[in-house]
């Protein structure tokens, strides 16, 4: 499903060597990929931006007690990140995120169930070596 | 061969059903680990074990804490040391798939199919008893009809 990004259309921040750039061109983005790729190593660069980046929620196994419907639809201006998806979003959960205008969402998994993607929200992670630095951008998995 | 389950029912009550891979193997199989652990870590996140507990990144040859592989790899590893316990598949990519297809024993779970593109034999495991399957389009199936 193709509908332009509510929050941000780019996302970067740096960690040490790590630099984070990531470009959105839909309001849902599916992070997937095979394992070892970096995806969650991405997603802590980007939780520490929440220290300061009042947009930003991201939400992992750590909250697999918690009831995540209810904290995505309390959230609003917000980009949503979601590592381990697969484990941590159940069908309610992905259909209301598939009619969220309210926030953006970037989820890291495999399974697009009840989010109505296309290949167009599927995304996997690029690392590029600068220099001392390594550079993660996303690109479109098919 | 491993086994697979595609209805947390089916699962007998003697086996023990771990969802959250990271937190079992963090707590558990790190403990077990031994020189197979090496070449998984290598094939899947293009690590190095250094020693029981630290890896070298394979982005920056930082060395890391054992806590930072991937969950994927997390799992073939769960499965690999025990066998006797059944794994969520969901959270692996690919080529840890295409591991744990390849292990001579251990049982996995997932609703939906996971199957990597080069599979051998597996045990599909349901309440009315198991069966051998070879090919990928009749897993596929197996996985998707209702029994």
């Amino acid at each position: 499903m193709k509908s332009k990004p509510v929050i941000m259309d780019h996302f970067s921040t740096v960690h040490t060597s790590f630099i984070v750039n990531f470009t959105f061109i839909n309001n849902i983005t599916i992070l997937t990929g095979d394992s070892g790729t970096g995806k969650t190593a991405s997603f802590s660069f980007i939780k520490e931006c929440m220290a300061v980046n009042p947009n930003i929620l991201c939400l992992n196994y750590l909250d697999y007690q918690k009831d995540i419907k209810e904290i995505i639809s309390q959230a609003g201006g917000k980009l949503i990140v979601v590592d381990n998806a697969d484990i941590l979003l159940d069908d309610d959960t992905r259909k209301y995120i598939s009619l969220d205008d309210k926030n953006q969402y970037l989820i890291i998994g495999r399974n697009p169930k009840n989010l109505f993607a296309t290949k167009e929200n599927l995304f996997e992670l690029v690392s590029k070596k600068v220099g001392e630095q390594t550079e993660l951008s996303i690109k479109a998995y098919l | 061969m491993i086994t697979i389950f595609k209805d947390k029912k089916d699962i007998p009550s003697d086996k023990e059903y771990i969802e959250l891979n990271d937190v079992f193997f963090n707590q558990n199989t790190v403990a077990k680990l031994d020189e197979r652990a090496n070449t998984i870590i290598e094939k899947i996140d293009n690590s190095k074990l250094l020693s029981k507990y630290k890896i070298c990144s394979r982005f920056n040859d930082v060395i890391l804490d054992i806590d930072r592989l991937s969950v994927g790899c997390k799992t073939v590893l769960n499965v690999l040391y025990y066998p006797e316990k059944v794994f969520c598949l969901k959270e692996c990519g690919n080529n840890a798939l295409e591991e744990i297809y390849g292990l001579d024993k251990g049982s996995v779970y997932s609703d939906y199919s996971l199957i990597p593109f080069d599979m051998d034999k597996v045990l599909v495991q349901t309440k009315k008893g198991g069966r051998e399957i070879s090919d990928y389009e009749e897993l596929k199936e197996w996985w998707c009809n209702e029994e």
